[in-house]
């Protein structure tokens, strides 16, 4: 029942937002059904942690450990993009650049977004995951595609073709999956459960099982963003606005790596980890190798962003090659805090361009003088993305290359941290550049207040408040959680054990 | 050949959905293309339904149904829908020419049936020994997408891909449950639509239809 | 392989389905003089038969079905003429030509399926001879020197180089069933499984066979056997220097080529009246049964031409490696289906 009520929150949101027509009300409404939707997640992870998983919906939903985990993460990173997302309908509907036509499909479409990533985690079939997911690349087509420029209308061409291709190969996957079950002696009424799998995987075929695991590597990286399949992702990433861009980056990849993780747990009991492990850690490196190599030469802050996402998704795949429930739960917590970060930081940008009106990197100067709460935010968001302390980044990254090495890819976690550091160099002067300097001329007060206010761009008359709490709240849970884990060790150790029993 | 009429009109049907897939590389005319996928998609829904009858199983002859009614009908209507300004429109420069295009195809077909054997072995039904041909459409799907410039001709590429991996699940397990299956044409449809409207404002935005010439994102 | 191999080392003739004993050698001999006849004989007939049919269809009279052996015997009687550059590989060209088809008159399982020499008659052999006639004609048309022969000859080799190898496939298609490809084997091999007539790699066969049929023989939509502009003409520019006996020869060649073909697709794909015993009851049977396949076959494909345009130059190869494909697609199923 909780789960179904779950699945209704962002319904309700899109119904606000149809039936009101993108006035701030509805689009508060849609904030506050994502609110809910995480606190019923909390309650469920509670419940969970305690009486173990629950289904709902006759059986079509399931929330175990790392279901309940994910509906959190999903719920706190929506919540923060519709909070923002509120300021920008507004300020783009009285910039009169776009019509309340199409501000109400955004956040009705946003909102359908958030449902289907739900619906995704929650699915007990594995064609429901399908589905889920493939709803997911619909929706966010158009969101990518709302500013209606040249390069949005060829970023979401490119991203519908490639992520349409990835997904039909992870259907072919599914396929041979359901191939493997019937001839292990499945029915074929609830062959496809992730519980029925999980219990017969050991009497797989091991030849079509990593056929199959192959294709859902391939299918569901291309919407991880794992290279070789990642060329759509610094586009679509930079060309939607900011609160989509939060999502996609911070929830939409590792949704997609959920599914991979499910299914790495089934292969690994019928083949064995050590195919599952090659694949990831080659898919890994590859990625992390070319984020590292694309990184220094960025132009675009905003692509900076996209293709850091791609260094942290080689980061959770090569955590999730090692197995042990160590490194899961380190991917896990890497997954929030990634989340947390990426949203905080894309929002910023957003943010950023809204008020200086450029995405080059060369074309912004001296932001911690000029707008000291939006360069702050930005800045302390590029270090907890960096990895340091106090943010969970750190504790998480730690922990994984901990695992690596306890399980003998030691090689590969110093491959890892090679990239890391080059990655590091490249972000850390790009931010350089952008945040030091000397800015505008002295005679303006610098208080945060007055900076926002006084803004060229952008006509609605804002209160700092509004715009920096989310993005300080976000990157203060991010901190909490790297020093105190307490509140999710229990939920981190049961869903590590869902994938790696 | 066992001569059986089931493995014979069996044969016919999955033979007819990769002559299908040819003939999108074969003919360069969009409105000939659009009713290559059409009948393409109604050779697949006859599959399910033989399969179906020789199964005796009534679930897949409703799937059967369903794909008809969306890939064999519904999809190219869109597809015409999309294209409806330019009735004569054709491929005159594609990234691989039409000679060519056939001589790959035909290796990709050589290609899939030598590499697909093992998962014809291990299904081991009549229907199992076809499977081949499915993974064969799926191949000349993706060299579609790579070798034709025209956005049209990029769906058409992604609808081919999507018909062979349906063919090969029904070969292979008898389809997908019956709400799956559902979800999925559904999904495929809603694509379709997502598509077909990028299409157009890709139309009137960028003018003449040359993917090569989207090169405004670029590191 | 099994019954049959793919290929003849020991010379004797092999036992096939349908043949319960060797036939006699006189009516062996019999038989393939009397099948080089008709076709000597048949394929101008052929020819003619197939214009009346296109002159009817176009509301004209048109000229006697025998008007091309009425041609032939003008040409013979005309002076030859050669160009001065030419070499004795000129000269040689129309013979080779007459010669191949002739070859492949007496050998093919044309009446019966027991004909001279024919477990030589493999689908290799035939098509190879095929190749040589059009190869010879090509390099007597590039040994005129003029610009004409060489522009007919590179637009012939241009579609004889994918045509050839469809023509193969689907040949090769039609031999899996049969385990041999001796074509006197595959045509009693039908003959004995009438379902193998029904499958769709025969269906896929018999097209790629007809594609290649027309442009082989340069009928239309690939080439008009009645142009000349130099825009369009690919057979007819290979011929324009011979003259006299030589253009005898040479139209020969051409009208016996068409006819080999057709008769060929008759017996593969609808054997039934081809004889398989000897007796003159069976082979006089068999000459109606051929004679009719070939007239209604030519009748057919004189009526598509009627209905169909000439297809552009540069997409004739299209139209070729389509045919490939379904070659191609033949093939592979015949291998895979159980």
């Amino acid at each position: 029942m909780a789960l179904i009520i779950l699945l209704l929150f962002p319904l309700l949101g899109a119904v606000a937002a149809a039936v009101g027509k993108a006035r701030p009300v509805a689009a508060w409404v849609a904030v506050g059904t994502n609110c809910a939707a995480l606190a019923l997640g909390i309650a469920v992870a509670v419940r969970e942690v305690q009486s173990g998983p629950m289904t709902g919906a006759w059986g079509v939903l399931r929330a175990d450990a790392l279901s309940a985990f994910m509906v959190v993460v999903i719920g706190t990173i929506a919540s923060l993009a519709s909070w923002l997302g509120v300021r920008m309908v507004a300020a783009e509907l009285a910039d009169g650049r776009s019509t309340r036509a199409r501000e109400t499909t955004y956040l009705v479409l946003v909102q359908a977004f958030v449902g289907n990533m739900l619906l995704a985690v929650l699915a007990a079939n594995v064609g429901v995951l399908w589905v889920a997911i493939e709803a997911t690349t619909i929706a966010t087509t158009f969101l990518v595609g709302h500013r209606r420029t040249k390069g949005s209308l060829e970023a979401s061409w490119k991203y519908i073709v490639i992520c349409s291709v990835g997904i039909a190969l992870a259907f072919l996957g599914t396929v041979l999956v359901y191939l493997a079950t019937l001839h292990a002696g499945g029915h074929s009424a609830g062959a496809l459960d992730w519980t029925s799998l999980m219990a017969h995987a050991s009497h797989f075929n091991p030849a079509v099982m990593r056929v199959a695991f192959a294709l859902l590597v391939l299918g569901y990286g291309t919407k991880v963003g794992l290279a070789p399949m990642h060329s759509w992702l610094p586009d679509a990433h930079s060309q939607a606005p900011a609160p989509v861009s939060a999502l996609m980056s911070g929830v939409l990849l590792t949704v997609a790596f959920y599914a991979i993780l499910r299914f790495k747990a089934v292969t690994d009991l019928a083949v064995g980890p050590a195919y599952s492990r090659a694949l990831l850690v080659a898919v890994s490196l590859l990625s992390l190798a070319l984020a590292a190599s694309l990184l220094l030469s960025q132009r675009d802050y905003k692509r900076m962003l996209a293709y850091h996402s791609i260094e942290h998704m080689g980061l959770i795949a090569l955590g999730a090659a090692a197995g042990i429930p160590l490194a899961i739960a380190a991917v896990l917590l890497h997954i929030l805090g990634h989340g947390l970060a990426k949203s905080v930081l894309f929002l910023t940008s957003g943010e950023i361009m809204a008020t200086e009106g450029t995405s080059r990197i060369d074309g912004i100067h001296g932001l911690l003088a000029r707008r000291p709460a939006l360069g702050g935010v930005f800045g302390v968001g590029l270090l907890a993305l960096l990895g340091l302390p106090p943010f969970s980044l750190f504790t998480s990254e730690l922990l994984m290359i901990r695992a690596e090495f306890q399980v003998g890819l030691g090689w590969a976690a110093s491959a890892a941290m090679v990239a890391m550091v080059v990655i590091f160099v490249a972000v850390a002067g790009h931010a350089r550049h952008m945040l030091f300097g000397s800015g505008t001329p002295p005679t303006e007060t610098v208080s945060a207040g007055a900076d926002l206010a006084r803004v060229p761009v952008v006509t609605v008359a804002r209160s700092s408040p509004l715009v920096t709490a989310p993005l300080v709240v976000g990157l203060v849970a991010c901190g909490v959680i790297g020093v105190f884990a307490w509140p999710l060790t229990e939920l981190l150790r049961a869903a590590a054990h869902v994938v790696a029993p | 050949m066992n001569g059986s009429p089931f493995s014979s009109s069996l044969t016919l049907g999955v033979g007819a959905v990769l002559v299908c897939g040819v003939a999108v590389l074969w003919l360069s005319a969009v409105r000939s293309v659009i009713r290559a996928i059409s009948v393409q998609g109604i050779a697949l829904g006859c599959v399910a339904v033989l399969l179906g009858v020789h199964l005796h199983d009534p679930a897949l002859i409703a799937t059967a149904a369903v794909v008809i009614v969306v890939k064999g009908v519904a999809i190219p209507m869109l597809l015409r829908h999309v294209t409806g300004g330019q009735p004569l429109a054709r491929e005159t420069r594609p990234l691989v020419n039409v000679p060519a295009s056939l001589v790959v195809s035909a290796a990709l077909i050589f290609l899939a049936f030598a590499r697909t054997r093992g998962i014809a072995h291990f299904v081991g039904t009549t229907a199992g020994t076809l499977v081949p041909v499915g993974f064969a459409t799926l191949l000349v799907g993706f060299f579609v997408l790579v070798a034709r410039r025209r956005p049209i001709f990029q769906m058409i590429g992604l609808l081919l891909v999507d018909n062979g991996i349906a063919l090969v699940a029904f070969l292979v397990t008898a389809g997908v449950p019956f709400l799956i299956e559902l979800g999925v044409s559904l999904d495929v449809l809603l694509g379709v639509v997502v598509l077909g409207v990028l299409a157009v404002r890709l139309r009137t935005d960028f003018g003449d239809l040359d993917l090569d010439a989207l090169q405004e994102l670029h590191d | 392989m099994h019954e049959g191999s793919w290929s003849r080392h020991d010379g004797r003739a092999p036992k096939r389905d349908g043949v319960t004993a060797a036939w006699p050698a006189a009516t062996v001999a019999a038989t393939s003089v009397l099948q080089v006849v008709l076709v000597v004989v048949g394929g101008p007939l052929l020819v003619g038969l197939m214009r009346k049919v296109r002159c009817r269809l176009e509301g004209r009279v048109g000229p006697p079905i025998r008007q091309p052996l009425l041609d032939l015997r003008k040409l013979a009687r005309r002076e030859r003429t050669r160009p001065d550059q030419a070499s004795w590989v000129f000269s040689l060209a129309p013979l080779v030509l007459v010669g191949t088809t002739l070859v492949i008159a007496a050998v093919a399982p044309l009446l019966t399926t027991d004909p001279a020499f024919g477990w030589y008659a493999d689908l290799f052999a035939v098509v190879y001879l095929l190749l040589l006639g059009s190869v010879a004609l090509a390099l007597g048309a590039l040994d005129t020197g003029t610009a004409f022969g060489g522009m007919g000859a590179s637009r012939a080799m241009t579609i004889g180089a994918i045509a050839e190898p469809a023509l193969l496939l689907a040949i090769l298609a039609l031999s899996v069933p049969a385990h041999s490809s001796d074509l006197p084997a595959i045509v009693s091999g039908s003959l004995a499984h009438p379902i193998w007539l029904a499958t769709p790699q025969r269906l896929l066969a018999l097209v790629a066979f007809v594609i290649v049929i027309v442009a082989e023989s340069g009928r239309l939509p690939v080439d008009n056997p009645s142009t000349h502009l130099e825009l369009t003409m690919i057979h007819e520019a290979m011929i324009l220097e011979f003259a006299g006996s030589d253009l005898a020869l040479v139209k020969l060649g051409e009208s016996m080529r068409l006819a080999v073909m057709v008769a060929l697709l008759a017996d593969l794909f609808v054997p039934w009246g081809i004889a398989t015993a000897p007796g003159p009851a069976h082979l006089a049977v068999g000459l109606v049964a051929i004679v009719a396949k070939v007239a209604v076959l030519g009748v057919v494909l004189a009526a598509f031409e009627v209905a169909v345009a000439k297809l552009r130059l540069f997409r004739v190869p299209e139209l070729m490696a389509g045919a490939f494909v379904l070659a191609v697609l033949a093939v592979v199923s015949s291998l895979v289906t159980p």
